[in-house]
């Protein structure tokens, strides 16, 4: 029995079929159509690249000793493998993706600054809260702090 | 006319310029699967699925447009297994496919040289093209 990791028709390691659809409507002219076959045998040839930059960037990463693919080793991957003019696009989307990094982290910083209280005032309104529970468990007879 | 003038199938390794915009995003998430489905990979970083997500995209962009023109160049409006096959055959960036595509019908040979200089593709040609 074939198991679905090896199955290249399975759904769960190929693309989208409906994705894929939509992409390539985006690419082709007014004119002309995209069988359903041949969108099929694009998307086994969108596997297969996915495959070979995967192997070959892992091959550049534990020559470096590395445990993690990173960007830089894609980069490189491509260059060897002939896609170089791949490469500035993707530094785009790196930069991009540096971008929105930054402005998760700031705002999550954001978040404490903007309570407008410094630590001491606010360590203080959480004592004050503290003690409000504490002198209504009281006042609801007796259960132990 | 000069030769500039000619249709000539672009060359491999060259992105055919200006670019379309996808508004399409593949899905980061299966990409990284299909990366990980290989138990040699290991770890990849937070941006490595993006990463290999434009660099699919660019490839799509490249592959089918080049399909495009395989089929345009039999006058055909229907972009087959055949034409995709073709296109990577005739392309050296896509050697690697050469396998995957084997399976797939042999497309026709286009009979003559390239089309007229000037007339583009599939217009006014006198030449009959066998599909």
């Amino acid at each position: 029995m074939m198991s679905d990791r090896e199955a290249l028709s399975s759904d769960d390691l190929s693309l989208p079929k409906a994705t894929v659809q939509k992409i390539v409507s985006e690419i082709i002219p007014p004119d002309l159509v995209f069988s359903r076959e041949t969108r099929d045998a694009l998307i086994e040839c969108c596997v297969e690249f996915i495959g070979l930059i995967s192997t070959q960037s892992n091959d550049i990463a534990e020559g470096e000793a590395k445990k993690t693919i990173a960007s830089e080793h894609v980069i490189k991957a491509l260059q060897e493998l002939g896609f170089a003019d791949y490469i500035e696009p993707i530094r785009e989307v790196i930069q991009e993706h540096k971008e929105t990094q930054k402005q998760g982290r700031e705002r999550k910083v954001g978040k404490f600054e903007a309570s407008g209280m410094t630590e001491e005032e606010l360590l203080r309104k959480q004592e004050e809260l503290f003690g409000l529970a504490r002198s209504k468990l009281n006042q609801e007879g007796g259960a132990s702090a | 006319m000069d030769a500039s003038d000619e249709y000539a199938p672009p060359t491999s390794n060259q992105l055919q310029q200006p670019l379309p915009i996808i508004k399409t995003r593949f899905p980061v998430a299966r990409i990284k699967k299909i990366m990980q489905a290989d138990d040699d990979i290991g770890k990849v970083a937070q941006a490595t699925p993006l990463v290999v997500a434009k660099a699919l995209e660019l490839f799509m962009i490249s592959l089918v447009q080049e399909s495009c023109n395989q089929a345009r160049m039999r006058n055909a409006k229907r972009v087959s297994p055949a034409h995709l096959k073709q296109a990577v055959l005739s392309t050296e960036q896509f050697d690697f496919l050469a396998e995957t595509v084997g399976k797939y019908p042999d497309a026709v040979a286009v009979s003559g040289e390239k089309p007229e200089p000037g007339t583009g593709p599939g217009r006014g040609r006198r030449r009959k093209v066998v599909e």
